[in-house]
């Protein structure tokens, strides 16, 4: 029975002589050009083009016998955990994956996305050279003509309508980098109209985190959650979005046999394992927030250290939660009061307890508010600010945190500086650009300082007309690097906005739904950049650790990275030299380092200043020392002793002061050189609080004795400046170079200078010096009293199935917000008066498959993931289905309340439980079919994706929050039949 | 034979089962909480407890093929011992058997003579096409016949002959054939069936004809008309059995085709195989009595024509009807004009 | 020396597929095989659980017994593999595979389903270790590398384990006695005729 292995080899058979490719040549670069049927098709259209230029990179291992095999360490492209990739790269080839065993936040694994990111450089499927639309037509041009003609577009629509009129869409798949380049090019080139995928992922995160305790990103790691004793993940489904995360919980789960709940609508694959799951209605998570804080205040559950020490307003929440009783909080959700009381008594007692969120919490009209509403729920049980607690927020792609933080983004300079002219001069004294100069490309200082359009509401400053547009024109380009098109709703009419705009330009490795959705003949441009598998950089996962990623590859085909492509345009509208001035250009390719480096010398705002590329570069060299909990290394190793994973920002101080890094933002059981702190007094020392009988009294903001450990100031504290500092008597600790830098910075007013616009870093380094943490020892805020509702209110969407609360729970009043009008109360009035309700019985909500990300282009590009999602679906209850008369993976037509009438998308049945009855669910990644128009023939010959489908933005409707922005696609309204 | 039946029975339980899994997916024991809700992870469904209440395990997954799906189906290791033990078994006894049975009578009877010896006229017995028909599906059973006992014996006896690279190429070839040829023996079949169903239609001339032995036990001369009972018995056998394997055959040749699960395919091959093996079984009696058991027997198929004694031997019915129609031949010699 | 098997800790497995695309990828496995597939069982129910199915690398593996041309074998790891010169894509094996493990490149195509192509467990088939022509038949050889399969060392949860049965087994009791529950080793008892008592 058993056949040798020699033998076997002894006897081959005839057959086996006939099948192909024995030979044992294995392949190299160019072998691979030969051996594509597909690239000798491409080879044809790209007519005379020299070989050299156009690199089709193949795998096929194994490696050519004696070719040596490098490995490169890169980090996964898709989701925010950050998992590193290992490439084995022979002959300029990448031919295999490694798992990343030394990583301490993979540790080897990978989703179904990162065990296939390899084939994104096989690049069957990506933009292989520039191409431009002539009479509809997609034809070849050439990086040149790419340039120049965009350029001189750009500066046609600049001397016609404003540099306003250009909008910058950059992504949150750019490096650190790339990000901060992008930004700051916008700045350049005269706007604030540039923004990223945050806007609809976690910008309400952001708001509603960073207005309550100081910074708006994720205050633990996903590696803490093993220290948790009680998780709740509410509005996310990480075991789709943020697989490998799902590791650390459910060890941290059996570890310490952890309550583990999810609240959700849909019962999804992470509430597979939940110990509790917890059904609720879409758009209800302040009523089942409040009706957990019911419980606790009730049951006297509520941590009154904490909320004495370090907690502003709970006593005006409170006033708010015992409106919803058990009765209300069930009538408004459907969530019985019994399973909310074991679930508040587990978070306020079951201790450290985590609140983990996503897309199902932020997505919403009140997006902002319901994350108030997690952060208060974490401050009055005393869940914030130590290990294994806080509010754990999964970003959603590989760089949004980095993104984010580097100002891709309508309300702000890199870093949160915000727009204010001290923002504008802090990041011209680092640019070493003059200010003025600056304020000449804008059309005014007031335009220079007011908040962009959302990239949720582009298409509406393209439509509007004129006057409602509150800028000097509409929007007339769009200038998209690495953005979907689906991923943002209303996409009827945003195909209306596409077709209305007067140059177009998308690069990116795919052509994505930009190129097909609107209907265009001239004027769109298409841009091959590559992946950042092909580019040197970092990217900050949701932990804020930042990872160096080295190129695995060189650029496949005729594609550039992004920061090249930004030096070209740069170059082409003149004001390169400025822009690069500190940033050293290899050729055309600026070099990452020095980019990083720059960010270095003006992050202090947010501790991005001490993540040199050569300490990120030591991290990724030494994974294997860093503790899988602690996320830290032990203090005698060399170059990162002492250091957490990837120095999650704050990083405090210049490289050489050598801060660890922040695991746990907040975190007063640590000194600040350990990465401790406290929670940021960022809203005054004190605030005036109007009482029932008039009068006023004055409130402290500041910490009421609460510390970090081994601060010498043992209590609250306001942010440090050069005052403070002399106040203090610590200021002839400051050498005298930081002095000199404090006093050029200051300029007339020295004392003002602050930790954050200190380019020396001394302020920052002294205070930390004597155990205290420069921006201040505050309190958190239960009441943030400058947004539209201080306290969370519960408020219906506009298209509410429950149109009877309307009157009791209403959204907010009409108003004008990001230069547009926000109309959304008008139309949720309208809703209730014209029954939409009853012709679309169905709650819609959208959410992830784990095989595809985003918008979906690069991976239904991806033969090894597009094999596994094939079809567009929709999730229907059986009992719904049965009504319908619906089959399980039948046809069916979708029609949401804003589709032009006798329209609608066909997309399959889903026939399952997952959801409740009245509640359907789409995946958000499809493109391609648009209500029932196959537009495949659309796309560039070979770059159309593998799986096409109809989007679940086409159905969604009106929304926005308006605090940011934010797009409402979690809680809108459907109607389905049988197709 | 009862390993069969269990075999029958299984296939139809489980395809009761499989109906009853898809209108009610498993339950599951679902633990609950004191208010009644549900702890999924106390509640998790358990490979052991879902054996118990089926035969095997299916679910959902992502991939368009749903036969994907199941994800355990035990039911191969019945499969596997019915290929392995059951049909080698009914294959070997049912062969062996048969050719033991035909030495035997062979030694015993000899060759059945044309007692009266050959008169010199002959009767066309068979026409062109009807012995065109005959060759074309015999050829095409042989061949189907020695791949298919290829694939549940040769392994045994022919691979250590010529060794594993030989004999698969053998191996590869007769599959090619046993698929192709499939189509004209289907044809043949279903011409067979047409052609001859007049004469094979069951009646009392048969039940004497049994009663005395057929005239090959014994040395009676039951009467019979085109065909007899025992040929009858030949013609039916290839009428069902053929179109058993036939159908059987297609269904493994197009997997899934029209819906065939799994089970489907597992009982379409334990019926191809125990049709097939007494299939040639069966023909091996059919060969032997058209060949060296019988005198004159050969030439109906051969020539066409048999002797006019030979047809009064076996079918005297039948030559009465020819004779009526004037279709008997003089011999050859003697064929002048009679006037 | 070891006695290679999977296991899939279904209380972990979150039918994320990484265990599906890690294999697609080792092995560049075309469009249409799946060695390795994702199943979940009570779909959106609470008590789902999904686990992660392939070749099980069967003690006395039906698959063997049953094919025609004797195309199989089992190495001193206990890895069943084949060999795809004498595989004669008749489908036998995937009639008796209790794990739906064998998959043909051309299913329905008149029978001619192409040499049939399953997990190799990492290990390659019979022609010499990683050579381009094992590789193109077979995928690539971890194991001759001193590897394990890739879709278990890639899993995102730990869910799935690879590697001598006595180990694997070990590491999946001590998990089930400190969390206190597990669902069992699923396809053990077809696969081995034992099971893990949990």
């Amino acid at each position: 029975m058993l056949i040798k292995r020699t033998e076997r080899q002894a006897r081959r058979g005839v057959l086996a002589q006939g099948l192909p490719g024995q030979s044992d040549a294995g392949l190299d670069r160019r072998s691979f050009l030969r051996r594509s049927g597909l690239v000798a098709g491409g080879l044809a259209a790209l007519g005379s083009l020299p070989l050299a230029s156009v690199r089709k990179a193949e795998a096929g291992p194994p490696a050519k016998p004696g070719a040596a095999v490098t490995i490169r360490k890169n980090v996964c492209t898709h989701c925010s955990v950050g998992c590193t990739v290992i490439g084995k790269v022979s002959q300029g080839v990448w031919i295999g994956q490694e798992p990343g065993w030394d990583s301490p936040i993979n540790r080897g694994s990978h989703c179904a996305k990162g065990a296939a990111v390899r084939e994104l450089v096989h690049g069957d499927r990506r933009v292989k050279y520039p191409m431009k639309l002539v009479n509809g037509q997609w034809t070849k041009i050439s990086w040149d003509t790419a340039i120049n003609e965009i350029g001189d577009k750009l500066n046609a629509i600049r001397a016609k309508s404003g540099p306003e009129s250009v909008y910058w869409l950059g992504s949150a798949k750019f490096t650190n980098e790339s990000a901060y380049l992008y930004r700051k090019f916008a700045a350049y080139w005269g706007t604030n109209n540039v923004d990223h995928q945050a806007r609809i992922c976690h910008s309400t995160t952001v708001a509603g985190v960073a207005n309550t305790w100081g910074y708006g990103a994720q205050t633990n790691s996903y590696n803490d959650i093993r220290n948790a004793k009680t998780m709740i993940i509410m509005g996310g489904n990480p075991a789709e979005a943020h697989p490998v995360s799902l590791q650390h919980l459910l060890e941290g789960k059996e570890l310490n046999r952890a309550n583990y709940i999810v609240i959700e609508p849909r019962l999804t694959r992470t509430a597979a394992h939940a110990t509790e799951y917890v059904r609720i209605r879409s758009g209800t998570d302040i009523p089942v927030i409040y009706g957990i804080l019911w419980h606790i205040f009730r049951n006297g559950w509520e941590d009154k250290q904490f909320i004495e020490q370090r907690v502003y307003g709970m006593e005006d929440v409170r006033k708010e939660i015992e409106k919803w009783n058990p009765e209300e909080v069930e009538r408004v959700s459907g969530v019985p009061g019994a399973q909310l009381e074991r679930v508040a008594k587990m978070f306020a007692t079951e201790k450290p307890a985590t609140l983990i969120w996503c897309m199902g919490a932020t997505q919403h009209t009140v997006g902002t508010a319901n994350v108030r509403a997690f952060c208060i729920a974490l401050l009055a049980t005393g869940n914030v600010g130590s290990f294994g607690t806080g509010a754990n927020i999964f970003r959603g792609h590989c760089n949004v945190q980095g993104a984010t933080d580097l100002g891709l983004d309508i309300v702000t300079l890199p870093l949160y500086y915000g727009l204010v002219e001290g923002a504008w001069r802090h990041w011209c004294r680092v640019w070493e650009v003059d200010y003025d100069w600056m304020l000449s490309r804008f059309d005014s200082k007031e335009a220079m300082e007011t908040a962009g359009i959302p990239s949720t509401r582009w298409f509406d400053a393209t439509l509007l007309p004129q006057k409602e547009v509150r800028q000097k024109d509409n929007l007339k380009a769009m200038m998209v690097f690495g953005h979907g098109g689906n991923t943002v709703t209303r996409m009827p009419k945003a195909a209306e906005g596409i077709a209305a705009l007067d140059l177009l330009v998308v690069a990116d490795p795919h052509p994505t739904t930009w190129a097909v959705l609107g209907e265009r003949k001239d004027n769109t441009y298409l841009l091959p950049t590559c992946t950042s598998f092909e580019s040197d950089g970092s990217r900050t996962a949701s932990n804020r650790s930042i990872q160096w990623a080295e190129q695995v590859v060189k650029p496949i085909f005729e594609s550039k990275n992004d920061n090249e492509v930004m030096y070209l345009l740069a170059r082409k509208l003149g004001f390169a030299d400025r822009m690069f001035k500190n940033i050293k250009v290899n050729g055309t390719e600026p070099v990452a380092e020095d980019i990083l480096r720059e960010i270095n010398r003006g992050g202090w705002s947010t501790g991005y200043c001490g993540q040199s590329p050569e300490r990120l570069k030591a991290h990724m060299k030494n994974q294997d020392k860093f503790d899988l909990v602690t996320l830290r290394a032990p203090k005698d190793i060399p170059e990162i002793g002492g250091d957490y994973y990837g120095l999650p920002w704050p990083c405090w101080g210049t490289p050489e002061l050598r801060h660890p890094g922040t695991h746990t933002l907040y975190n007063t059981s640590l000194h600040v050189m350990d990465g401790g702190g406290t929670f940021r007094a960022r809203f005054g020392v004190e605030r005036e609080e109007k009482l029932a009988d008039g009068t006023v009294r004055k409130v402290s903001l500041l910490a009421n004795g609460s510390y970090s450990l081994g601060s010498e100031i043992r209590d609250g504290y306001p942010e440090f400046t050069y005052g403070v500092l002399k106040k203090l008597g610590w200021d002839g600790e400051l050498t005298e170079t930081e002095r000199t830098t404090i006093e050029r910075v200051g300029g007339k007013n020295p004392d003002g200078v602050s930790w954050a616009t200190d380019l020396s870093g001394g302020i920052q380094r002294v205070a930390m010096a004597h155990g205290c943490i420069h921006y201040g020892n505050g309190k958190a805020r239960a009441n943030a009293w400058n947004l539209p509702d201080a306290i969370p209110v519960h408020r219906e969407p506009i298209y509410t199935p429950r149109p009877e609360l309307v009157a009791k729970y209403p959204t907010l009043p009409n108003a004008v917000q990001f230069r547009v009008p926000n109309v959304g109360f008008d139309l949720q009035k309208a809703a209730v008066e014209k029954g939409i309700a009853k012709q679309f019985p169905l709650i819609n909500t959208s959410g992830r498959l784990v095989e595809y990300e985003g918008g979906g282009e690069e991976t239904r590009s991806n033969k090894w993931l597009a094999e596994l999602q094939q079809d567009m679906f929709i999730e229907i209850n059986p009992a719904d289905a049965a009504e319908r008369g619906i089959k399980d993976g039948q046809f069916v037509l979708v029609t949401g309340p804003e589709m032009p009438a006798g329209r609608a998308c066909r997309m399959k049945a889903l026939v399952t439980e997952r959801v409740g009855k009245g509640v359907t669910w789409c995946p958000f990644h499809f493109a391609g079919w648009f209500m029932n128009v196959d537009q495949r023939s659309k796309y560039p010959k070979g770059a159309d994706p593998i799986v096409l489908g109809e989007s679940v933005n086409i159905v969604t409707g009106y929304g926005y929050d308006p605090v940011t922005g934010m797009q409402e696609p979690k809680a809108m309204l459907c109607q389905v039949r049988a197709a | 034979m009862t390993a069969f039946l269990a075999r029958i029975r299984a296939a139809v339980g489980v395809l009761v089962l499989l109906a009853a899994v898809i209108a009610a997916a498993p339950s599951g024991a679902q633990q609950k909480n004191p208010d009644g809700s549900v702890n999924p992870t106390a509640s998790a469904v358990r490979e052991e407890q879902l054996f118990k209440e089926m035969d095997r395990i299916t679910g959902r997954c992502t991939l368009p093929d749903q036969k994907a799906c199941t994800l355990e189906q035990p039911a191969g290791r019945d499969w596997r011992y019915f290929s392995q033990v059951t049909l080698p078994w009914i294959g070997a006894i049912a062969i062996l058997g048969m050719l033991a049975v035909l030495v035997l009578f062979y030694l015993f009877r000899g060759m059945v003579r044309i007692e009266a010896g050959r008169s010199g006229r002959t009767v066309v017995r068979f026409n062109a096409f009807e012995r065109f028909v005959h060759w074309m599906t015999a050829a095409c059973f042989i061949v189907l016949a020695l791949s298919g006992l290829n694939i549940t014996f040769g392994k045994d006896l022919l691979l250590p002959l010529i060794g594993p690279d030989a004999f698969t190429t053998w191996a590869q070839w007769a599959k090619y054939a046993h698929n192709y040829l499939s189509f004209p023996f289907t044809i043949g079949v279903v011409l067979i069936l047409l052609m001859w169903i007049g004469g094979n239609i069951p009646n009392r001339t048969d039940v004497a004809w049994v009663k005395e032995g057929g005239g090959i036990v014994g040395h009676g001369h039951p009467p019979a008309k085109r065909f007899n009972a025992g040929q009858k018995l030949i013609y039916w056998i290839v009428v069902i059995g053929g179109a058993a394997v036939a159908i059987t055959g297609y269904i493994l040749m197009f997997p899934f085709w029209g819906g065939t699960s799994i089970v489907g395919m597992q009982t379409a091959a334990v019926i191809h195989g125990i049709v097939g093996v007494l299939f040639v079984a069966a023909m091996l009696g059919h060969i032997y009595i058209g060949t060296i058991g019988m005198e004159g027997a050969f030439e109906a198929m051969g020539t066409g024509t048999v002797d006019e004694n030979w047809a009064k031997q076996h079918h005297s019915l039948w030559l009465e009807e020819e004779k009526a129609k004037g279709k008997v031949e003089a011999p050859a010699g003697r064929m002048q004009p009679a006037e | 020396m070891a006695r290679m098997k999977f296991l899939c800790d279904a209380d972990r497995c979150i039918e994320c597929n990484a265990c599906v695309t890690a294999c697609k990828n080792e092995h560049e496995v075309p469009w249409g095989i799946n060695r390795r597939r994702v199943i979940t069982i009570n779909d959106g129910k609470p008590g789902e659980r999904s686990v992660s199915m392939a070749c099980m690398h069967c003690t006395d593996a039906p698959c063997a017994a049953v094919c025609p041309t004797n195309c199989f074998y089992t190495t001193a790891d206990a890895v069943v593999l084949h060999s795809k010169d004498l595989c004669i894509g008749c489908g036998y094996c995937f009639y008796a595979c209790p794990f739906g493990a064998p998959q043909y490149p051309r299913v329905g195509n008149f029978g001619s389903r192409g040499k049939m192509d399953k997990c190799t467990f990492c290990a390659g088939g019979p022609e010499a270790d990683n050579t381009q022509a094992e590789f193109v038949k077979y995928g690539t050889n971890r194991l001759a590398e001193g590897k394990l399969p890739l879709c278990a060392e890639m899993c995102s949860t730990k869910s799935l384990l690879a590697g001598d049965g006595e180990i694997i087994a070990q590491i999946y009791k001590e998990r089930v006695v400190k969390r206190g529950y597990g669902s069992g080793a699923w396809g053990w008892r077809t696969a081995y005729r034992e099971t893990i008592a949990t």
